[in-house]
């Protein structure tokens, strides 16, 4: 289960699993993020290349009009995943 | 530990309740228990991506002896598919060439001390090895 709340219209809290049974509800969510945003992984357990997938769209999307999302608050094992797939060279993590 | 699973994505909510089960029945770690679901998920979810046609279930089975944990997937009517030889990801290109095709397998095999690859008879056989922490 993946529950993702916008706690304000530049914060986004993630909580759960971002796997592939989630993807479709968390394309249709992200989708919906303007400029730039914060991302808090606290309370996220566990991601998969298909919330990698969706992460990354939303990158690529938003840096069109010269905006991002920021992610913060990774758990260790999450943040693996992110390094081995090179993606702290595109995405601001703290 | 092993069972048949029937190949589809719906079949994922499933195949994690297997894998909660598999891993309190071995004690392991948070570390290896998120090795664990990220190998399942990606070599399940490519095997019905790519052989969705195929006529049987797939075997998921999940070992652990001492500090190796090992992980069997099965897929007795496939294409042959050896993740090794995928081709590897540019993790140092720029933001906009990235693509997420190939991002599962390649945090796959990097995740993993060991994987190696089998296919006979239509029959495809991947197993993996992870070296538990001692604390895992």
């Amino acid at each position: 289960m993946l529950e993702i709340v916008r706690t304000s219209p530049t914060e986004v809290m993630l909580k759960g699993r971002m796997d592939a049974t989630q993807s479709a509800s968390a394309f249709e969510q992200f989708d919906k993020l303007e400029g730039s945003c914060t991302v808090h992984f606290d309370h996220l357990e566990y991601i998969s290349s298909a919330g990698l997938s969706v992460l990354l769209h939303t990158q690529q999307r938003l840096s069109d009009s010269g905006g991002e999302i920021k992610l913060r608050g990774l758990n260790p094992h999450v943040r693996m995943v992110f390094d081995i797939a090179g993606f702290d060279s595109i995405f601001d993590i703290a | 530990m092993e069972r048949h699973f029937s190949r589809s994505m719906d079949e994922l909510p499933v195949i994690f309740e297997y894998l909660e089960e598999a891993i309190a029945t071995m004690s392991l770690n948070a570390g290896a228990g998120f090795a664990l679901n990220m190998v399942v998920e990606e070599l399940y979810t490519n095997m019905v991506k790519y052989n969705g046609n195929g006529a049987d279930d797939i075997l998921i089975g999940v070992d652990r002896t001492g500090d190796r944990l090992e992980i069997q997937l099965t897929d007795f009517d496939s294409e042959p598919f050896d993740p090794e030889q995928h081709p590897d990801v540019d993790t140092s290109a720029g933001l906009h060439e990235r693509t997420p095709g190939g991002l599962g397998i390649h945090i796959v095999t990097r995740m993993m001390d060991e994987v190696s690859y089998e296919y006979k008879n239509r029959k495809t056989s991947i197993r993996l090895i992870k070296n538990l922490a001692p604390d895992a």
